[in-house]
C-alpha cells in the first residue's frame, strides 16, 4: 500500500507520467515559485515593505512550509527509482539530494530555518538564496538544460574565444598604456587600469575615453574592430552549437519514428513514447509532422518498389 | 635522447613527461604575464620592484633553456639524407612559435648589453610570451582555420566597412566641419568618429545640424548591419568546418565498418580522430547509427 503511494507520488513529482495530477502539481509549484519571486522583488520596495510587512512574512512562511513538504516528499519518494538489486532506496535518494535540483530545493528553503535557529544573527544576506527558487522552474523547461548542453558541446570553442580575448586584452592594453600612459595618466596610470578600460571598450563598444596620440588612435580603432569580431565569434559558436544540437535531435527523433513505423502500424504505446520524446526535445508539431511525412513517403516508396518487383516477378512466371 | 627531448617538447609523445612540461611552461607563462601587468602599477613597482626583477631574471633563464633545448632537439626531426640536423632547426627557428620564443626572450639580453634601451618596449615583448600558450590550444587553431577558409567573405566585409567609414566620414565633414571644427575639422578626424559610431552604435560626438544627425543615424544603422554580416560569416564558417569534420569522420567510420567488425586499431584511430575533431560522444553515436543503418540497407 505504502509502496503504491510512494510510486504514484514519484510519478507525479517527477512528471514521468503525463497525466492530470502531475500536470496540476507542476502548475501549482510553478505558480508558487513565480509568486515567491514576485514577492521578493516587491518586498524590496520600501513603502511596500512598510505597508504589507506581515502579509509578506506570512506568505514566505506558507511557501517555506510547502517547499519543505515538497523536498521531504521528493527525498522520500525518490527511493523507488531503483529496485533493491540496483542499489536500493538510498541510491535514488542520494542521487536526488546531490543533483542540481536537489541543491536548489535545499538551499532555496534552508535559509529560513537558519533564521529560526539563530534569531539574533543578521542573516539578511542569506535571503538572496530565496531567489534560487526560480531555478525550480527550469525543471519543467528544457531550455536552460539545452543552453548548458550546447555550451558544453562547444566548450573548446568558447575557451579559445576567451583565450583570444585574453591575448588581445594583454597585448592591446599594454600597447595603449605605452602609447597613452604618459599623455593621460589619470585614465591609463597602469596596465591593470588600462585593461579595465579595454574590457569596457570590448563589451560596450566605446570606453568613454578618446586617445590623444596617433598611435593610440590606431590602437583604439583596432580594439573596436576586434570587439565586433569577438562578438561575432561568440555568436557564431553559439549559433553553430544550437544548430548541431537541433540536427542531432531530429536525427534521434527520426530514428524513433522509423522504428515505430517499421511494422506499418503505430501502437498507442509508441505514439505516447513519441509524444514524450517530442515534448522533451521541445520540437514543434509541425517539425514532427514533416519528419513523419518524410519517413512515411520513404516507406511507401519502398513498399511500392517491393510490390512492383513482386508483380514483375509474377508476370515473368 | 635528442629524439626523446623533441617528442616531449613537441607534445607528440603524449605521456606524463610531455604533459608535465606543457603544464610547467603554461604556469611560468601565466605568472610572467601577471607579473608584467602587476609590475606596471607604480605603487607596487616601488615596493616589490626588486622582487619582480629577480623573477624576470629566472624566467628568462627558464625560457632560454627551453629555446636552446628546442633548437637543439629539433635537429632530430630530419635524417641526414633529408637535410640533416640544421633543416629541422631552421624550420623551428623561423616558424611562428620559434620567432615568438626568440623575441619573447632575446631582448632581455639586448637590454643587458645596452642598458639605456626603452624599457617599455621590452615589457610588451615580454607579454608576447602569452602567445606561447596558443601552441597547446587546438581549438584556437580550429578557429583560425575556420576564419581562414572564409577569408574572402571577411575581406569583402572589411572592404564594406572601409567604404562605409569613408563615405560617412566625408559626408559628416561636409555637414559638420564648419560647426564643430574641433572634432570634425578634417576627414581623418571624421574617420575616427565614423569608426567609433559604426562599431559601438553611438559616437563620441553628437552632431548639431539636421544633416549631420541624419548621417549619424545612417552610420549607426550601418554598424548594426556590419555586426550582422560579420556574425553571419563566422557562424557559417563554423558550421562549414563542423560539417567538413563530420564528413571526414563519417568516411573513416564507413571504412572502419565496411568489413563488419571494428578492430582495436580502428577503434583507436577513430578515438584519436574524435579527439582531434572535438566531436561530442552524442554526435559520434548518432553518426554510428546512421552508418550502421546505411550498411544494413546495402546488405
Amino acid at each position: 500500500m505504502i509502496n503504491a503511494i510512494k510510486q504514484r507520488l514519484f510519478e507525479i513529482l517527477e512528471g514521468s507520467v503525463h497525466d492530470r495530477s502531475s500536470r496540476a502539481c507542476e502548475i501549482f509549484i510553478a505558480t508558487l515559485v513565480v509568486a515567491n519571486v514576485a514577492a521578493i522583488i516587491l518586498e524590496s520596495v520600501q513603502w511596500m515593505h512598510d505597508a504589507y510587512h506581515e502579509a509578506f512574512e506570512l506568505f514566505d512562511l506558507v511557501s517555506v512550509m510547502l517547499f519543505s513538504a515538497e523536498y521531504v516528499l521528493r527525498v522520500w519518494t525518490y527511493g523507488v527509482k531503483y529496485s533493491k538489486e540496483d542499489g536500493g532506496a538510498w541510491r535514488g535518494r542520494k542521487e536526488y539530494i546531490f543533483s542540481f535540483y536537489g541543491y536548489i530545493d535545499f538551499f532555496g528553503t534552508m535559509p529560513f530555518y537558519a533564521q529560526l535557529l539563530f534569531p539574533g544573527l543578521d542573516l539578511r544576506v542569506l535571503r538572496i538564496f530565496r531567489l534560487l527558487r526560480i531555478f525550480k522552474l527550469s525543471r519543467y523547461n528544457s531550455a536552460l538544460q539545452d543552453l548548458f548542453d550546447a555550451i558544453k558541446a562547444e566548450r573548446d570553442s568558447f575557451t579559445s574565444a576567451m583565450f583570444l580575448l585574453l591575448i588581445s586584452c594583454l597585448l592591446c592594453s599594454s600597447l595603449i598604456y605605452i602609447a597613452e600612459g604618459h599623455l593621460q595618466p589619470e585614465v591609463f596610470p597602469s596596465i591593470p587600469a588600462t585593461m579595465k578600460w579595454y574590457i569596457l571598450t570590448i563589451i560596450s563598444g566605446w570606453g568613454n575615453v578618446d586617445p590623444v596620440s596617433i598611435f593610440g588612435t590606431i590602437l583604439v580603432i583596432l580594439t573596436q574592430v576586434l570587439a565586433i569580431a569577438l562578438a561575432a565569434i561568440l555568436t557564431g559558436v553559439v549559433a553553430t552549437a544550437y544548430t548541431t544540437q537541433v540536427e542531432r535531435r531530429e536525427a534521434l527523433y527520426e530514428m524513433q519514428i522509423r522504428e515505430a513505423l517499421a511494422d506499418g502500424v503505430v501502437t498507442d504505446e509508441e505514439a505516447a513514447q513519441l509524444e514524450a520524446l517530442r515534448l522533451q526535445f521541445g520540437m514543434s508539431e509541425e517539425q514532427v509532422e514533416n519528419i513523419a511525412r518524410q519517413v512515411r513517403e520513404e516507406n511507401a516508396k519502398g513498399a511500392a518498389m517491393a510490390n512492383k518487383a513482386g508483380a514483375s516477378g509474377a508476370a515473368s512466371y | 635522447m635528442k629524439r626523446v627531448v623533441m617528442r616531449i617538447l613537441d607534445g607528440t609523445a603524449r605521456n606524463g613527461w610531455s604533459k608535465a612540461v606543457e603544464w610547467m611552461i603554461t604556469l611560468v607563462v601565466l605568472t610572467n604575464c601577471a607579473a608584467v601587468v602587476i609590475d606596471s602599477v607604480p605603487e607596487i613597482h616601488a615596493e616589490f620592484g626588486d622582487w619582480f626583477h629577480e623573477f624576470e631574471f629566472w624566467s628568462v633563464m627558464f625560457f632560454s633553456v627551453e629555446y636552446v633545448l628546442r633548437a637543439w632537439s629539433f635537429g632530430a626531426r630530419y635524417s641526414k639524407e633529408e637535410g640533416g640536423a640544421w633543416r629541422g632547426r631552421k624550420e623551428y627557428m623561423f616558424s611562428f612559435f620559434g620567432l615568438i620564443d626568440f623575441f619573447a626572450t632575446a631582448p632581455h639580453y639586448l637590454h643587458a648589453l645596452f642598458p639605456y634601451l626603452d624599457l617599455r618596449v621590452l615589457r610588451v615583448l615580454r607579454l608576447l610570451r602569452i602567445l606561447k600558450l596558443s601552441n597547446y590550444n587546438t581549438a584556437l587553431q580550429d578557429l583560425f582555420s575556420a576564419v581562414n577558409s572564409e577569408r574572402k567573405a571577411f575581406a569583402s566585409a572589411l572592404f564594406l566597412l572601409l567604404i562605409a567609414t569613408i563615405v560617412s566620414a566625408s559626408l559628416m565633414y561636409f555637414a559638420e566641419g564648419h560647426h564643430q571644427p574641433e572634432v570634425f575639422g578634417s576627414i581623418p578626424h571624421c574617420i575616427y568618429w565614423a569608426i567609433i559610431t559604426i562599431t559601438s552604435g553611438y559616437g563620441n560626438v553628437e552632431p548639431v545640424t539636421a544633416g549631420g544627425q541624419f548621417i549619424a543615424l545612417i552610420t549607426g544603422f550601418l554598424g548594426v548591419c556590419m555586426a550582422a554580416i560579420m556574425t553571419g560569416i563566422v557562424a557559417s564558417a563554423f558550421s562549414n568546418q563542423m560539417s567538413r569534420k563530420r564528413a571526414a569522420f563519417g568516411q573513416q567510420l564507413r571504412a572502419a565498418l565496411a568489413d563488419g567488425v571494428v578492430s582495436d586499431a580502428e577503434r583507436e584511430l577513430l578515438g584519436k580522430l574524435q579527439r582531434q575533431y572535438r566531436l561530442s560522444d552524442d554526435t559520434v553515436n548518432s553518426m554510428l547509427e546512421e552508418v550502421k543503418k546505411e550498411l544494413g540497407h546495402g546488405a
